[in-house]
């Protein structure tokens, strides 16, 4: 993985422009819906990424999407407080409850992290579908939640101003994220991935490094939250199952976790391929695993890498180059 | 500079490594020599901080390093090239060995001791651009080696270098040991099964099996040791 400078810019550049020029093209309330759908997806599957990159795979960060969403909405509905306040707020609640919770699951790795925060996911929606029914709202889930208030003579009640709200949260999201990758943070997060006890002994303080990666992941995913929940203004402990956290890694895994664009590649086709199959409805997650299965056997480094494999095959067919060893998925 | 006293390291029931003292002078090279299974490594990941061990003392520069964890040794200035040479396979040579200066903060120092651990590799300099899964045997080995350089040790520890190489290969490494222990004044420790090429880079050794050290001395003693002779030198 080489590092160059321009391709971070030029990246968060693409991305920025695409999010600006969708409105010029279309005010179509449909197109607009989905275009938002693939922000805030983004912002889940990058801050998913982020816990990969140290070798993490959080079943659980759906969960702290819900714990964003569900305190942003109790704090505008019940408190009174403004959303411009609780989009924080809410995404603080979210990395707050990380700390103990991943202090604890980080004490595992491997398939035991993966069940720890699985248990955890199911713990935080039983949670809010069984218990203080008048607080959550219950099985029939928690509603008349409003949408953000004014911010600056701004008003956000139609889709184009809670798209635009969702590309600013987004591009934000966005450059920190792949200033972080690009940092001596991102290298040292694949120093863990890739062997973490060599990390350990060559003086990285590994279980640190997951827990920040764990804390920072769940905030952005409590940012997402608070957008979902006065965006979609009803909320159901079902969002934040297991269905759309299997959703949510297997758009990452598609895109590629090997490089922080992965998740930008995989987000944006699936959610367009998610509406384009609309129409099957309950089939739709078995399109899904079938896709997921034949990344895993033929693009195992996710759609992000096909155009350097595809390069190196036409490469070797030339026979200008020997063969060389691919990176392989990291283990 | 280096006592292992008593140390013991166990897993569950099992005792790996039982009652094992070992000392390493400053600037001194020793060997540990022993068949598989007979502790050697054991005994490194209790001296790295990867395995707590149930007994014993691990004094390094006059501090007990017995309980500490693995990521704060390094900054006493011990660094350890792993056994099956450990690298980051997805990173290029250049950023195995930056992770290796991961400790220092000292920008312009870490630059100078890149610059020699290049000079010293030169092969590593022509390949820095390149990822170091795609490197030979003998390469990776030198990564292992140039990486835990870059942390500008007082002792280097290292497993089971020859593990795998060639003998021409493993002749190279050897002159290698010999000239950072040299140039730079490192002690070096040096666990293998390959007892030939241990005992003639180290000044002293020591024989472990099944746990135990069963005998130590200098290396030029321990070449002519009947028991060595049989089991380890092939006659």
């Amino acid at each position: 993985m080489e590092r160059r400078a321009a391709a971070p810019v030029a990246g968060v550049g693409l991305i920025a422009l695409a999010a600006a020029t969708l409105p010029l093209i279309t005010r179509d309330s449909y197109y607009l819906d989905v275009a938002t759908t693939i922000l805030m997806n983004l912002t889940l599957t990058m801050s998913f990424r982020l816990q990969v990159s140290t070798g993490q795979i959080n079943m659980a960060h759906i969960s702290f999407m819900g714990i964003g969403a569900y305190a942003s909405a109790l704090l505008v509905t019940r408190v009174g407080l403004s959303f411009w306040a609780t989009l924080w707020l809410g995404a603080l609640v979210a990395a707050l409850l990380a700390v103990p919770i991943g202090s604890v699951a980080l004490r595992v790795s491997g398939p035991y992290y993966f069940l720890i925060t699985f248990a955890f996911s199911e713990v935080v929606r039983l949670f809010f579908n069984n218990f203080f029914e008048g607080l959550f709202g219950g099985p029939s889930g928690l509603v008349g939640i409003p949408k953000p208030g004014r911010l600056l003579g701004l008003v956000f009640d139609g889709k184009p101003a809670l798209y635009g709200l969702m590309a600013v949260l987004c591009l934000i999201v966005v450059v920190a994220l792949v200033r972080l990758d690009y940092s001596r943070f991102g290298l040292t997060a694949g120093a863990i991935r890739q062997a973490d006890l060599v990390a350990e002994t060559l003086g990285v303080n590994v279980f640190r490094y997951k827990l920040t990666a764990f804390v920072l992941g769940s905030f952005v995913a409590g940012l997402a939250g608070v957008f979902f929940a006065h965006f979609r203004q009803v909320l159901h402990s079902s969002d934040f199952g297991l269905e759309p956290m299997v959703l949510l890694v297997v758009f990452t895994v598609i895109g590629g976790t090997g490089s922080v664009w992965g998740p930008v590649i995989g987000t944006i086709v699936m959610t367009l391929a998610s509406e384009l199959l609309r129409e099957l409805h309950h089939y739709e997650i078995l399109v899904f695993g079938a896709v997921l299965i034949l990344t895993m056997l033929f693009a195992p480094e996710g759609l992000v890498a096909l155009s350097g494999a595809a390069r190196r095959r036409l490469r070797r067919l030339r026979g200008r180059a020997p063969a060389q060893a691919g990176a392989g998925l990291a283990p | 500079m280096l006592e292992l006293t008593d140390l013991s390291v166990h897993y569950g029931n099992v005792a790996a490594v039982d009652g094992v003292s070992v000392t390493v002078q400053a600037g001194e090279i020793v060997a540990i020599i022993g068949p598989n299974g007979a502790g050697k490594t054991s005994t490194l990941r209790a001296l790295s901080g990867l395995v707590r061990p149930s007994a014993g003392r691990i004094v390094f520069r006059g501090v007990d390093i017995s309980r500490w964890r693995a990521h704060r040794i390094v900054t006493l200035g011990l660094s350890h090239a792993p056994e099956g040479r450990r690298l980051f396979p997805q990173m290029t040579v250049l950023e195995n060995l930056r992770m290796g200066a991961y400790r220092r903060r000292d920008g312009r120092a870490i630059e100078r001791t890149l610059g020699e651990v290049l000079e010293r590799f030169p092969r590593l300099g022509e390949r820095r651009r390149q990822l170091a899964g795609t490197l030979s045997g003998g390469e990776q080995q030198m990564l292992t080696i140039g990486r835990a350089l870059m942390s500008s040790p007082t002792m280097l520890v290292l497993d089971e270098p020859s593990f795998g190489l060639a003998p021409l290969i493993v002749r190279e490494i050897r002159t290698i040991v010999e000239s950072i222990n040299r140039d730079r004044k490192v002690a070096v420790l040096l666990v293998e099964q390959n007892a030939r090429m241990a005992l003639a880079v180290a000044a002293r050794a020591y024989v472990m099996e099944t746990g135990r050290i069963v005998l130590s001395g200098p290396a030029a003693a321990l070449r002519e040791s009947p028991h060595v002779k049989a089991a380890y030198l092939g006659g």
